[in-house]
């Protein structure tokens, strides 16, 4: 085949500048020009890939002693300390002062999950050891619950497959509480929708008289519901509460709208934003999902929010194919975690990590206050599996940003042996780092200082 | 008697609480010896692995005793019991084995024991039905049946939770959120926009196309489609509405032809409408209209006619140019979808092109919407019904307009209250809205996200009598929507339980064609079916399976817009549950047939001579065509493959999950990862013995392959493309595209695949507990022989789970085993065991468990 001119083009500037481009004036909005009446946002980002990573030397997510480090491990290097990069993890050498790499981490809720299944609980630390199949609370909704009234959107969770999924089976990272997964979005065109145009054109007064409306009448459907929960069994009345809440935060919700109608929305120029990509095109496709992560944190629209990159168990998706439309793989997705394929294992670890570092780059390119936006933004990056793909334990895991919220980057941090405590307090940090007050997320022992200045 | 609910349930927490309390009283009434000798026959066969040291598969048997179990004991004698019937436990590799009779003494001790308890449970705690919410699939069709226009919702719904092997319609799947709850307020509104007018009779949109012949040897003239279209402003680029009504039914009439060469019967024509597909791009949408089949000449043109609603179709937005921007529009493009398989050779790809094809002619091509001919249309008029009220007595047309959409929405007759609630609300919005139309499309939208509609079978027994809750679990069941007014109406006459008037009504609802939803979605989920649509297909060893665009910016890639292959091999499998159903066949067919579902391209690929045409019909099996049952469905066996290999621990697990109901232990967490193994060695080594040999070394793996992989390696003939092909190529091998200079036929093209097929695939090995199969052939003989009961009881027990919308437990068992014995007498007849699925106690009893309303306990 032989590219035309004008393809080349046009695909460059996708795969270059996503939609910077479309922003020419957008940095004359930043937070910089703001003026000292509001405060900077803090903001967190949590995103997981799935069937954990190539590490030879590291089967179980921990070195085993004699096996030399491998130039392709998702490990950038072989011991504890200042970073240095290997052919897996280059993308992020560019970046190395605003990255840090924690090993032997992990959820103990998740260990006797099914060995693709501990995902349910990467974003949540949930207990589901023995016969509980509800989760809990994740980490974003938890700041979304104490800050999400800043903005606009208290939180935006994003999944490449959308839906909630099931357990053991998730397509979500984002639980309000237990038996409420929060559906991921996965379609491009509606995020952008949903996130800057939701009035769908219509004008702000009509849109406010609407949500009035709407929320004296969700008033009146939630009467109705009540009067037929009390005559209902318990089981049944359980799942009308599921019900009666669904509502109760919905018409909160409608009212959050109608605050919000008083602020101007943000205005994003559309053109040369590819918002109908098809998931055939994976690298379109995901910088797509990481720009709109990057828009919505720009404009403050958000400042809480997960990406679910890959699901495990993802059969019956197009994702199942992303090696394969990526790198030329000639097999599932998910193969690569179980054989392990020297040639492609490590080239497809580096292709998820180009498209992180395409996404951190942009943070940290974009100028915000006396630093850039990376630096008041952190982005957990991982899995919840290992190089073995049926182990739950000692997750690949990378941690981005905040470089003035308290963190400090640029080194490998071991938690092995008698180090080891439970991911959960990484967790605590963060939450503590973007001013949520924290003492305890799921069953953490504490506050992890390593990382924190 | 009506005891309330919760001094029942604190009747049965009495009962868990003294049973634990009294460990070694209980209740048994087993003797003392029955137990002992259950025992005694643990120690000798079982402890050993199940015990203390070890408790594989997380059961442990040493601490055992016959006294009342709670739901989750009873579970685990019941995985005993099925371990000693089947004979699958102590495994093959144990030395010491029971012998046959001391297995079936056992046996009988469990199974009393095992219904005694569960009929003990169930007088103590009846079963209670949990509210579920509607599937998306039940959601659409419910909307399309209540407010009589077809409009796609699915796609903006958030997506249902899917689990292979399971049915999704279950409560604990389909849970309810406040993005939910939104995104059914905006299907509600945008559905009643559609649904209800304004009374002004709108523009109506007409556009009209015409193409010419080119005359004789002319080549191919504009008015033809060919299989890969035609030229610019021809007729296969169609015809594009620019700025198309919002909303509205259409119509498209065209008048066609096929000039069809010899030996050719019919051409399919199917008509798309959304982007224009001349722009090389594969993340263009568009959507079917209709398929329409041509057998008339050129010399007697005919004239076809096609309609749907046009909110169904993507518009292709507005592209601004630095001239006169282009307007959003919708292309409407004819497709000339003959396909014999081989479409993607490289010179039929050419001959493709020229005139020896057949080709589809259409001279002329009309469009017009909205149909205005009656206004306001018959779905609006069906809810704002005329009625002298609406002018005499406003309020009063108003509450007898919601009364009548409230039962509909409802499912049942709408309670007083209800009527005076939602009147209620539209007193509310009235004032707030410009027409009587648009107070009226809001106060509907709320009918559409109350929980009385969101939720069927809601066991409110105050308010649903059982009758009702019956009729929506039978129409759910075999329609995947709500029931129509014929159901509703024996509902309300009580008479529905009654197994006469019950078979009436399957039969009826089984007749219509709304059942062939049921059909499908049971179908795919039953069988696990959708991977199958992403397995990713090794073109070098198959490149003739998918159609690849031949040239421009996506060389390569995979043909869109045209219905593959694959796409027919899942309408293969779900016509052929539905044979089964139409004909009331042997549920055993799904292990052997002698009849197969196939189109002209799905019988070019599995080798079956003689069929034309896209239409899928049932053709008379022969030996040499190595297929019958599901088994050999490309669909089963694609979805269980590599897509370059098969793959026998994926073909094994479907096996024994989708057709022998076994429950099949994904790996756990702490085995060690087979990353030397499975994978590796399904798609390198074409052969499996290596694979079986790195499973027996580990021990981990071993004690649940031993028993998984000899039910996937007699599959091995079938290869990941789903043909039969015992011989397969070389490792690495890539197999050349048919050329017409080399092969100069396609028997040549034979004659070279058989030359690169070399190497013999094995596919004998010995089943756990039984004898030693080569290929599917005998595997099949053995499961009709040994298997059929099991065979039958999963059926009937998918159908149920279904049916029931909620996993079976324990406690259904001897109820499942009554209606395997009454299938059994009927020869296993697919309708038949429907019918007595729908006339059980277990679907016909609603829980009896309600809480008395305050004011009747009072």
């Amino acid at each position: 085949m032989k590219p035309k001119s004008w393809h080349l083009n046009r695909r460059e500037f996708l795969k270059g500048g996503g939609i910077a481009l479309a922003l020419p004036f957008l940095n004359g909005m930043s937070w910089a020009a703001a003026g000292p009446k509001r405060a900077l946002p803090k903001r967190m980002l949590v995103s997981y890939f799935a069937y954990g990573a190539y590490m030879p030397e590291a089967p179980n997510g921990l070195p085993v002693n004699g096996k030399p480090h491998h130039e392709w491990s998702w490990w950038p290097c072989a011991n504890e300390g200042p970073l240095t990069f290997n052919k897996s993890s280059e993308p992020f050498a560019p970046l190395k002062n605003d990255v840090s790499y924690l090993r032997g981490l992990d959820h103990k809720g998740g260990w006797k999950m099914g060995g693709h299944s501990s995902g349910d609980v990467f974003a949540t630390g949930a207990d589901m050891t023995e016969t509980q199949r509800t989760n809990s609370i994740s980490i974003d909704q938890v700041a979304a619950n104490a800050l999400g009234h800043h903005t606009r959107y208290a939180s935006l969770v994003l999944g490449t497959e959308g839906g909630t999924g099931s357990y053991g089976n998730c397509k979500t990272l984002s639980h309000r509480g237990p038996g409420r997964p929060i559906p991921s979005m996965q379609r491009p065109q509606e995020i952008f929708s949903r996130l800057f145009n939701p009035y769908a054109g219509k004008e702000v007064e009509e849109v406010r008289a609407g949500l009035k409306r709407e929320a004296s009448i969700l008033d009146l459907l939630l009467e109705n519901s009540r009067s037929m929960k009390h005559r209902l069994g318990t089981e049944d009345a359980a799942k009308m509460d599921e019900y009666l809440d669904s509502v109760r935060s919905l018409e909160q919700r409608v009212e959050r709208t109608s605050k919000w109608t008083q602020e101007p929305l943000p205005k994003i120029e559309t053109k040369g934003l590819n918002l109908e990509v098809a998931y055939n095109q994976p690298l379109e496709y995901i910088r797509c999902m990481y720009d709109l992560v990057f828009l919505a944190f720009q404009t403050d629209s958000t400042r809480f929010a997960t990406l679910m990159l890959e699901s495990e168990h993802s059969q019956s998706s197009e994702m199942w194919n992303y090696a394969n439309y990526a790198l030329g793989y000639k097999g599932a997705t998910h193969d690569i975690a179980h054989k392990r394929p020297e040639d492609f294992s490590g080239r497809w670890d580096n292709w998820r990590a180009q498209q992180h570092a395409y996404f951190l780059q942009r943070l940290r390119d974009t100028r915000e206050g006396e630093g850039n936006m990376l630096d008041r933004t952190l982005v957990l990056w991982g899995s919840a599996h290992p190089h073995a793909s049926h182990s739950n334990q000692n997750y690949p895991l990378h941690l981005a940003g905040g470089n003035h919220l308290g963190f400090k980057h640029g080194r490998l941090h071991s938690f092995e042996g008698a180090k080891k405590v439970p991911l959960s307090n990484l967790f605590v940090s963060m939450l503590n780092a973007v001013d949520v007050p924290t003492e305890k997320f799921a069953d953490s022992t504490g506050a992890m200082t390593q990382l924190t200045t | 008697m009506n005891i309330s609910k919760t001094s029942r349930r604190i009747e049965k927490w009495c009962l868990l609480v003294l049973a634990a309390m009294l460990p070694v009283s209980g209740f048994a009434n087993v003797s003392g010896a029955s137990a002992a000798k259950v025992k005694q026959f643990f120690a000798e066969y079982c402890t050993h692995c199940h015990g203390v040291e070890k408790s594989k598969g997380k059961v442990t048997l040493h601490g055992f005793s016959f006294e009342q179990g709670t739901a989750e004991k009873l579970k685990l004698w019941e995985r005993v019991l099925e371990a000693l019937e089947g004979g699958d436990m102590p495994p093959d590799e144990e030395k010491k084995q029971p012998t046959a009779a001391e297995r079936k003494e056992i046996a009988a001790l469990f199974a009393g024991e095992l219904r005694r308890q569960t009929q003990q449970l169930a007088a103590t705690a009846p079963r209670v039905a949990v509210a579920r919410r509607l599937t998306n699939f039940e959601y659409e069709n419910t909307m399309r049946d209540l407010l009589g226009v077809d409009l796609r919702h699915k796609e903006s719904l958030p997506e249902d939770p899917v689990k292979p092997y399971h049915f999704n319609n279950a409560a604990e799947f389909m849970l309810v959120g406040p993005e939910q709850i939104d995104r059914y307020l905006e299907c509600a509104k945008r559905a009643l926009a559609s649904v209800i007018v304004d009374p002004t009779v709108p523009e109506v949109r007409k556009q009209r196309g015409e193409w010419k012949p080119a005359g004789a040897n002319r080549g191919m003239g504009n008015d033809e489609v060919g299989i890969w279209g035609n030229g610019r402003g021809s007729a296969a680029q169609g015809i594009a509405i620019q700025n198309p009504p919002k909303t509205g039914e259409f119509r498209i009439r065209f008048k066609a032809s096929a000039i069809l060469p010899a030996g050719v019967r019919e051409i399919p024509l199917r008509l798309v409408m959304g982007y224009n597909l001349g722009e090389n791009s594969s993340t263009l949408r568009v959507k079917p209209v209709g398929t329409v089949r041509l057998r008339n000449s050129p010399d007697a043109p005919e004239v076809f006619e096609m309609r749907g609603r046009i909110e169904n179709f993507p518009v292709q937005p507005e592209t601004p140019t630095k001239g006169k921007p282009v307007p959003e529009r919708l292309h409407i493009t004819p497709q000339n979808l003959f396909d014999d398989g081989t479409l993607n050779d490289e010179n039929n790809f050419q001959k493709t092109r020229e005139l020896s094809v057949p080709r589809a002619v259409v001279e002329w091509m009309e469009f017009e919407c909205p149909l205005t001919a009656e206004w306001p249309p018959e779905p609006h008029r069906r809810i704002l019904f005329d009625s002298p009220l609406r002018a005499a007595d406003p309020k009063g047309y108003v509450r007898a307009v919601l009364e009548r959409f409230l039962a509909r929405a409802f499912r049942r007759p709408a309670t007083a209250e209800e009527i005076a609630r939602f009147t209620a609300i539209h007193e509310l919005v009235r004032p707030t809205c410009a027409t009587f139309e648009e107070a009226m499309r809001e106060t509907l939208a709320l009918v559409l996200i109350s929980p009385q509609f969101l939720y069927h079978t809601v066991a409110d027994g105050a308010v649903v009598a059982p009758q009702f809750e019956l009729a929506s679990r039978l129409s759910y069941f075999l329609w995947g929507s709500m029931p129509d007014e014929e159901l509703l109406r024996v509902a309300a006459a009580g008479t529905l339980a009654q197994p006469r008037i019950m078979e009436q009504q399957v039969l009826r609802l089984l007749a219509d064609k709304r059942s062939a939803d049921f059909v499908a979605n049971f179908t795919m989920q039953w069988l696990s079916l959708a991977k199958m649509k992403t397995v990713p297909i090794n073109k070098d060893l198959f490149p003739r399976f998918l159609y690849y665009v031949p040239l421009g910016e996506r060389a390569g890639t995979e043909e869109p817009y045209r219905p593959t292959v694959r796409d027919f091999m899942l309408d293969e499998t779900v016509a052929f549950v539905g044979e089964l159903i139409r004909h009331n066949a042997s549920v055993l067919n799904v292990i052997d047939s002698n009849f197969a579902m196939l189109n002209q391209r799905l019988a070019a690929h599995y080798g079956v001579e003689g069929v034309q045409g896209d239409e899928l019909r049932s053709v008379p099996v022969k030996p040499e065509h190595q297929l019958g049952g599901l088994l050999t469905h490309g669909s089963v066996l694609i979805g269980n493959g590599t897509g370059t290999a098969p793959h026998p621990i994926y073909r094994a697990v479907w096996l024994r999950e989708a057709i022998l109901g076994e429950y099949v232990a994904p790996p756990p967490a702490e085995v060690p990862a087979l990353s030397d193994s499975a994978g590796a060695s399904a798609e390198k080594a074409l052969s499996i013995k290596d694979l079986l040999v790195k499973h027996r070394q580990q021990e981990a793996c071993n004690d649940c392959h031993a028993r998984l992989d000899p039910w996937g390696v007699p599959f091995e003939h079938y290869n990941a493309v789903g043909q039969f092909q015992p011989m397969v190529p070389r490792e690495g091998t890539r197999i050349r595209l048919f050329d017409l200079e080399k092969d100069k036929s396609l028997d040549g093209y034979r004659a070279y695949l058989q030359t690169v097929n070399t190497v013999k695939m094995e596919a004998d090995a010995r089943l756990p507990k039984g004898p030693t199969v080569d290929g599917l052939q005998p595997l099949k003989a053995y499961l009709l022989r040994e298997r059929a009961d099991d065979v039958a009881g999963n059926v009937i027990r998918r159908l149920m789970t279904y049916g029931l919308g909620r996993e079976l437990t324990v406690r259904d068992r001897f109820a499942l085993e009554g209606l395997l014995a009454n299938a059994k007498a009927k020869k296993f007849g697919m309708r038949d065991i429907i019918i007595a699925v729908c006339q059980s106690e277990l679907f016909t009893t609603t829980s009896p468990l309600k809480k008395p309303t305050a004011n009747l306990s009072r």
